[in-house]
């Protein structure tokens, strides 16, 4: 079967555009082939094919996030779409661009830099993260309280359904309501109905200063209250998130110099940074205002960085959620409503696993948790590279889907939810990652019914399994 | 069942006063702010979700379509009534249901009034941020239909950007909340596709949106310019210097004169465009960004610039931009509007190619439109007593918006596509995209009873009839 699927593929698309499965494990089941297209013809052909051969299909931007969702149940061919890398258009003067999915987000902004503009689209790893990838996840970034989520900035978007019919819906324009708004149903699908090729979006002017505020609090409490303060004030910060010990210590090099004077030291404090950018005296206004106020609402210490350093920072809080989760039994991410965001916190950090309490990133203004519980021992996990030994993770297997299930008890009493984004394999067999299902369930699954009959786009993967 | 049982069955769940189906009652429920007609059998004003639902789910089993009505200010006839449908219309359900001031949200009924909500949350320190030019008569349902815009949504977005979760009710009378009153969601974004859906998926009953904190300082700028050519320049200018406004307005030569005939506005008689801009944040902000503003204004040619910040003063110079819909009545007695969007580079070219269109048909053309977004309102201006007039009219109309498509736009930026421009659909979207769409309502609305026979082309012609001048048609 392996090697048919293979020479079939090779038949179809040629054997530049058939790849050898490296690194294609996807929650421990290995696909059997990858295949790269090169173009949108190519991809069409493949999706063609695959629905009549009844193949199932991944789509696969940077792979940055190929362990979120529910384990598949099954995984025929990853479709790699990184030769999707060109920029469509762009015109500065129009402030919109579109562009081909497989482009990176530091690519992208490389490009649109020169024009005095960037697309606020945030993604871990944007090196690596593609725009199609981005927006099939569709979350939120550590500016997500002033940017929104993908889905306020993409205006237009072509997809190739499951046949590999090419559709789009929206356009190049920045205000329209001709036809359905199909951007925001292919955002935050996570590739269950179609195989995102092109987007565009609308774009927003560099501000000429940016800079952060590194400070320093007793506990995540204060410094989750004191943020929710700040982020209600005239000196609101663009994103502010407070972050325990196990966080922190991670950072590195010139950011841990900035943060010296920070009296860091012990593993109950905590530490927040809040963004900010804009024109100069504006934003050195803000940030002046928000250090007094934060140091009359707790906080230790105050340092302020600027320019560079600050976009540093920025890049940091963004990936290290990806360098703290391999090393962690358990990630969750809650959203949650933002007043209730101290409360939740402190809710879960109450949930224990093996006797150890979750590192927290907490953001007030979003009303964003993440939560990474630490791995005692090396325990195998889903995301990871290494499948492992699977018998140290079985013992804990009902102490992790507690902390599963009361956490997101948490996040229902305070309106929202909460996805599991890392977990034990055997563990992530038995959940839905993605929550209890809404009321809305039945019409959800009619539309996958709807764009997918055959179920053959990353079957399972979503809520409810879709 | 018969048409009787049926209007029985309707009073019985909402109450004899609350259906009209008396003929000289229902004919204020034949239009909207349309060029089209069509007369319901009934008109519903239910109370309460739970009357929503029975009287849906009644008409669902007597196979009756159903329309949700908001205020009727829509211009593009997205709330006619087919041939035996009925109308469910929301006066009585128009309560501000709760505002909670610290997570910022507004729990609201269907039936409230826009600038009321507005109104109301501004005494907390809060805005509702979509502002439609009708905000004094649309309500918030109807906003959701159609997806509103406003001048502000240059900075602020559309309704999808505002709207975090819903309670709706669908074809069968079944009852679903959609979003989160937390800003991710899990599952498919079904509150955003649901947004300018245009009624077809369901009616929300419920509906929670984000309110903004009012900003610190607001600063208006008007600027007069000979032509609208460099009033486009103008506005190239500001966006080049990095700025977003809050709102970027103008109003042509025709309209300028529309709006002097009417009442003076203190624009000069021999201008060519009146460009309006608004910023806001905090007072440095806008004394640093404001002067850059101001002298793009002046070195791309106008002849005069005036600003406010006193909420009264900047009022004045909003009058001319708001009343100048109704003032076109001084210069036609009707008008038809046409709501295409293009790319901002392409407002210039495309404002001569909509001339050259005026001229040939020999119609009047009025420019009153939301330059920052390029969604041009091209406002055809005639006199239906003259035989032949709307045909012509509807003509010349379908090929501004070719021409916006052609210059790479699209056909509708805020009002929607209804009856009026579904056979205009395939200028911009291909049987394929078309039937993606379709996916989306077979999923939400399997028997298509909700506000059928608009959106998507059908062959089947409407049927225009001139625009009056009523209130609240403004854009």
């Amino acid at each position: 079967m392996e090697s048919s699927l293979g020479d079939s593929l090779v038949r179809l698309l040629g054997a530049n555009s058939v790849l050898p499965v490296v690194d294609g494990n996807v929650d421990g089941r290995t696909p059997q082939v990858v295949v790269r297209p090169r173009d949108r013809v190519q991809i069409s052909e493949f999706l063609s094919w695959a629905s009549s051969e009844k193949v199932s299909v991944l789509p696969r931007g940077g792979g940055t996030r190929m362990g979120l969702g529910n384990v598949p149940r099954s995984a025929d061919v990853v479709l790699d779409l990184s030769r999707l890398d060109r920029v469509v258009d762009y015109q500065p003067a129009d402030m919109t661009a579109t562009v081909e999915a497989g482009v990176t987000l530091a690519s992208l902004q490389e490009r649109l830099a020169p024009g005095g503009e960037f697309v606020p689209l945030e993604s871990a790893l944007p090196g690596r993260s593609t725009v199609g990838g981005t927006l099939s996840v569709g979350a939120g970034g550590p500016l997500a309280q002033a940017y929104g989520l993908p889905r306020e900035w993409l205006i237009g978007i072509s997809v190739l359904s499951p046949l590999g019919v090419a559709t789009k819906a929206g356009g190049k324009v920045v205000k329209n309501v001709t036809g359905y708004d199909l951007n925001k149903l292919y955002t935050g699908s996570l590739g269950t109905l179609g195989v995102i090729v092109e987007a565009s979006f609308k774009l927003l002017p560099i501000d000429p200063e940016s800079g952060a505020l590194l400070v320093s609090f007793p506990s995540l409490l204060d410094s989750v209250l004191a943020g929710r303060k700040l982020v209600r004030s005239p000196a609101g910060p663009l994103g502010y998130h407070g972050m325990t010990f196990g966080v922190f210590r991670r950072l590195q090099d010139s950011i841990q110099a900035a943060s010296q004077g920070l009296g860091l030291g012990d593993t109950d404090a905590a530490l927040s940074l809040a963004f900010y950018s804009g024109r100069a005296k504006a934003t050195g206004r803000r940030m002046g205002e928000a250090a007094a106020l934060l140091l009359s609402e707790g906080a230790t210490a105050v340092q302020r960085v600027e320019g560079p350093a600050a976009q540093g920072l920025l890049r940091w809080i963004g990936d290290v959620p990806s360098e703290i989760s391999p090393r962690s039994v358990l990630v969750m991410r809650l959203s949650v409503q933002p007043q209730s965001a101290a409360r939740a916190s402190v809710e879960c950090g109450e949930v224990t696993l093996s006797g150890g309490k979750p590192d927290q990133i907490a953001d007030p203004g979003f009303g964003a948790i993440r939560l990474f519980w630490p791995t005692p021992t090396d325990v195998p996990s889903a995301g990871g590279f290494v499948p492992g030994v699977r018998a140290a993770g079985l013992a804990q297997q009902q102490p992790i889907l507690d902390a599963i299930n009361r956490t997101q008890q948490v996040a229902k009493k305070y309106g929202g939810s909460a996805v599991v984004e890392h977990c034990p394999l055997h563990v992530k067999g038995q959940i839905d990652v993605w929550g209890d299902a809404p009321d809305s369930m039945a019409v959800m699954r009619r539309l996958k019914d709807k764009f997918d009959p055959g179920g053959m786009l990353n079957p399972g993967r979503f809520l409810g399994g879709i | 069942m018969t048409t009787k049982q049926f209007l029985t069955g309707l009073q019985r769940i909402v109450g004899e006063e609350n259906v009209v189906f008396h003929p000289d009652d229902l004919l204020v429920f034949e239009y909207d702010g349309s060029v089209d007609r069509g007369l319901p059998q009934a008109v519903v004003f239910p109370a309460s979700t739970d009357e929503v639902s029975r009287v849906i789910a009644l008409a669902h089993r007597a196979g009756v379509p159903v329309v949700g009505r908001g205020t009727g200010t829509g211009l593009s006839g997205g709330a006619i009534t087919p041939p035996g449908g009925i109308q469910v219309a929301f006066p009585r359900m128009n309560h501000i249901l709760e505002v909670d001031t610290e997570n910022r949200i507004a729990f609201v009924e269907p039936g409230v009034i826009n600038l009321d909500l507005d109104t109301h949350v501004r005494k907390m320190g809060l805005r509702y941020a979509p502002d439609p030019s009708s905000q004094r008569a649309c309500s918030l349902g109807g906003n959701i239909a159609e997806n509103a815009g406003g001048p502000h949504c240059l900075a602020y977005g559309t309704t999808t950007n505002h709207v975090l979760g819903m309670e709706v009710v669908l074809e069968d009378g079944s009852v679903i909340n959609l979003g989160s009153l937390a800003r991710e969601t899990v599952g498919y974004d079904l509150r955003g596709v649901f947004t300018g859906s245009e009624g077809t998926f369901g009616i929300a009953t419920r509906i929670a949106v984000r309110l903004l904190p009012v900003p610190e300082s607001v600063r208006t700028f008007l600027g007069i310019f000979p032509d609208v050519e460099s009033a486009c320049t103008a506005v190239s200018a500001v966006i080049e210097h990095g700025i977003v406004p809050a709102a970027l307005e103008m109003i042509d030569a025709l309209t300028i004169q529309a709006v002097q005939n009417v009442s003076d506005a203190g624009y000069p008689d021999d201008a060519g465009a009146v460009l309006l801009i608004e910023l806001e944040g905090l007072q440095d902000e806008v004394d640093e960004i404001g002067g850059e503003v101001e002298a793009a204004l002046w070195e791309t040619g106008a002849t005069q610039v005036r600003t406010a910040e006193a909420a009264d003063e900047r009022e004045q110079l909003w009058v001319g931009r708001k009343g100048a819909l109704g003032a076109l009545g001084s210069i036609a007695p009707n008008y038809f509007l046409v709501d295409g969007v293009v790319p901002r580079t392409k407002l210039a070219q495309v404002l001569g190619q909509v001339a050259e269109v005026s001229r040939k048909y020999n119609i009047p053309i009025a420019n009153v439109f939301h330059a920052g977004d390029g969604n041009l309102h091209p406002c055809l201006l005639f006199d239906e007593r003259q035989p032949g007039a709307i045909q012509k009219i509807v003509e010349a109309g379908t090929e501004v918006l070719q021409v916006c498509v052609d210059a790479g736009g699209t056909l509708t930026g805020e009002h929607g596509v209804g009856l009026e421009k579904k056979e205009q659909m395939p200028l911009v979207f291909s049987d394929d995209d078309m039937a993606a769409m379709l996916l989306v309502r077979q999923a939400f609305a399997p028997d298509n009873s909700l506000n059928p026979g608009k959106i998507f082309p059908d062959g089947k012609s409407h049927t225009p009839r001139a625009h009056p001048f009523a209130p609240g048609m403004t854009v």
